[in-house]
């Protein structure tokens, strides 16, 4: 799990405020909350000097790119694409109760998740319990997996 | 001091082996099982912190593992679980633990995969047994 | 986004799960993606390569290696075939025909897998059940010795712990408990929380006759160090067990509890319970070896064709005709191992045996045993360039189609073409 002092120590930690914050610490909270991206720090993108770090937080924040809503991290070189999240997920249950919900092939493209290519992938987490107003803390993916592939952030 | 180390020789710790199967190693095997990645994954011993500490070994450093049938080179790891283990150690199924499983002696006609006898020692600047040797 | 073009799923012979829900994407004439399998599954089915077959480690053409393989079966006095439990049913037969035909001894790696259980099974001694009764009806599992989550990835998501059956429709937390009896905390484990009991080496027979005592309302005793309230929780959860499974792993077979323990445990168990047995064989298509074996001789392994004086055969059966007390005695001749790698699965001091006597190797892979053998016949990778049955985990029969047509001759073929040159 990646915290917020790894995150402020990769970033510039001038405080130039040219992304709108204040500093460069609300930024990084920022950051794990999703809420902005890596290249919002305009310095950090195009300075020289940053060039390792910029690389390591495009990395660290690469996964959930396509999720950051409802901040969804799959650890892909962790999952082994055993399936649990996927035929655990509620929402997968309701909208494929002939499909992922029986431990099958999913047969309704409105899941949230499902292995491509022996790795979970996600897709339509707006669907997510954990997204949007009416959120609740589902942790069904999270419990299944046997090698915490999944978290959220 | 370190250079008069260097001619003692390392002392030897007893342990007892299980083997397990890991996924990703058996993922690894079915590309190819004279990759680096097989032999990362397969040439491996994981002890308990404790056991390390008392051993005086270092994690992420190579160990010669002993039993009555042969030696390995192999990486020592350490398993992050709360659950102790001290006196086991855990290998991976691979060509690199079946170097070091005898027979058992039992009419079951099953190899000890599961409580195999070995020591281990620090390896010293011995580099991973290559799995060429292994079949030589 | 993908696209459902294909309305017809195919199998994985990556384990002996067999899935049946892969989708395939093709690009061109290759394997793009193998969708709903684990990596394994993922692994076996597009690592593909093309080999060549080999003679002293020489590149030759197939055809050659053949003729030379039926050379060597043909010069044996006592040969011995090993492996199968990568190969179709009809392979296995062919190869059984082959041992009767050279007067071979033929074993698998179910000699030093689960053998002992699978011959329990096929003879009724032990209750099992099938992958779709235990996603309908199981209420308890038990993963005793067995990891599942590296051994058969999906077994969890496709049939036991997680998907809803006819009789399991509130989900896995309501509906299933989970429990793991094991020597070391896995990744299996960890999904079964405070239902993990891990035990000491060999304890596994101790464990089963403190459970039948608490069974019967006796105080459990253990040498070793649990906790008694922790053994009756346990024993209290498989007693009231609607519809139970063991998934017994090789933990269990290697743990040196005679079959007759684990029998016994059972019966106990079911004159409280109904549980069912299922043998977490690994290779694809072990069981099918063992049935197949089975019905030819009454054996599922560690069989002996002799020709007796009045030109019949005479089935032989016992330890000395197992693959690893025959090499290590070196009994045998010649050898032909078949879509199995000695040096990756079992003991050193025995698979270097093989060095002493001429090897054949038929197998689509490279293998760390072909470095050592006389001969090497490459085969097509069964399940995904050529298809045939093979008997899952629970006993169901199923049907694998191929995926990709390489032209490749496949193990059956290759059997079939070696007896015809004998």
């Amino acid at each position: 799990m990646t915290n917020v002092m790894e995150v402020y120590n990769l970033l510039p930690k001038t405080n130039c405020k040219e992304c709108g914050k204040s500093t460069c610490m609300a930024f990084a909270v920022d950051l794990l909350a999703r809420k902005v991206k890596v290249d919002d720090c305009s310095p950090i993108k195009n300075e020289n000097q940053y060039i390792e770090n910029y690389q390591k937080l495009t990395d660290l924040f690469k996964t959930s790119d396509d999720v950051s809503e409802a901040g969804l991290i799959v650890h892909e070189e962790k999952c082994t694409g055993c399936g649990n999240c996927v035929v655990a997920c509620p929402v997968n249950v309701s909208h494929d109760p002939k499909g992922v919900a029986l431990g099958k092939a999913p047969k309704s493209n409105k899941v949230i998740l499902r292995v491509i290519d022996g790795v979970v992938k996600s897709s339509n987490v707006h669907e997510c319990r954990r997204f949007g107003e009416e959120k609740i803390l589902c942790n069904a993916c999270i419990v299944t997996c046997p090698n915490k592939a999944i978290e959220f952030v | 001091m370190d250079d008069f180390g260097k001619y003692l020789s390392k002392p030897e710790h007893e342990i007892r082996i299980i083997t397990y199967r890991d996924v990703f190693q058996s993922s690894a095997a079915e590309k190819s099982k004279f990759s680096d990645e097989y032999k990362n994954l397969s040439a491996i011993i994981q002890l308990d912190k404790k056991d390390i500490k008392k051993m005086g070994l270092k994690i992420g450093h190579n160990v010669i593992v002993k039993s009555t049938v042969g030696e390995v080179t192999v990486q020592l790891k350490v398993i992050e679980s709360d659950i102790p283990h001290q006196g086991f150690a855990y290998m991976p199924n691979s060509p690199w633990s079946n170097a070091i499983v005898p027979l058992s002696d039992d009419r079951s006609g099953v190899p000890e995969y599961k409580m195999l006898h070995a020591t281990i020692k620090d390896a010293k600047n011995e580099s991973i047994t290559l799995i060429e040797e292994l079949i030589a | 986004m993908v696209i459902f073009l294909r309305n017809k799923y195919s199998v994985c012979p990556g384990c002996s799960l067999l899935c049946d829900d892969i989708e395939i994407e093709m690009k061109g004439t290759e394997i793009d993606k193998a969708n709903n399998a684990c990596i394994k599954g993922v692994s076996r089915i597009k690592d593909t390569k093309k080999l060549e077959s080999k003679i002293d480690g020489n590149e030759v053409n197939q055809d050659e290696a053949i003729f030379k393989a039926a050379e060597l079966l043909q010069n044996a006095n006592n040969p011995l075939i090993f492996g199968l439990d990568n190969s179709t049913t009809e392979a296995q037969l062919e190869a059984i025909k082959l041992a009767k035909l050279i007067s071979a001894t033929i074993d698998d790696n179910s000699s030093f897998c689960q053998g002992p259980i699978v011959n329990a099974i096929l003879k009724n001694e032990l209750k099992t059940c099938t992958l779709d009764d235990v996603r309908d009806y199981a209420d308890v599992l038990v993963f005793w010795g067995a990891d599942p989550s590296n051994s058969h990835p999906r077994l969890n998501s496709k049939y036991a712990y997680y998907p809803r059956g006819k009789e399991r429709q509130r989900g896995w937390d309501e509906d299933r408990t989970a429990i793991a009896i094991d020597v070391r905390e896995s990744s299996s484990s960890v999904l079964c929380k405070d239902n993990f009991y891990q035990i000491p080496p060999r304890s596994d027979g101790e464990l089963m006759t403190a459970l039948s005592s608490a069974f019967s309302g006796k105080m459990p005793k253990v040498s070793f160090d649990i906790e008694t309230q922790r053994i009756l929780k346990l024993s209290n959860i498989l007693k009231k067990a609607k519809y139970g499974v063991i998934f017994a792993g090789l933990g269990l077979t290697y743990s040196q509890t005679g079959i007759e323990t684990i029998k016994n445990f059972l019966t106990e168990l079911n004159t409280y319970s109904n549980f069912h047995l299922i043998p977490m064989v690994g290779h694809y298509n072990m069981r099918g070896f063992n049935q197949a074996l089975y019905n030819e001789t009454g054996y599922v392994n560690r069989v002996k064709f002799v020709k007796n004086e009045s030109g019949n055969l005479d089935i032989k059966h016992g330890l000395q005709y197992s693959v690893l007390e025959q090499l290590n005695n070196k009994e045998p001749d010649t050898v032909l191992i078949i879509g199995t790698d000695p040096f990756t699965s079992m003991p050193h001091s025995v698979a270097k045996k093989l060095k002493e006597v001429p090897t054949i190797i038929i197998d689509p892979c490279e293998t760390l045993t072909e470095k050592i053998a006389d001969v090497v016949i490459r085969s097509a990778k069964s399940g995904i360039e050529c298809g045939g049955n093979a008997i899952r985990i629970d006993g169901t029969c199923v049907e694998l189609v191929p995926i990709i047509n390489s032209g490749c001759l496949c193990d059956e073929h290759i059997i079939c073409k070696i007896m015809e040159e004998i």
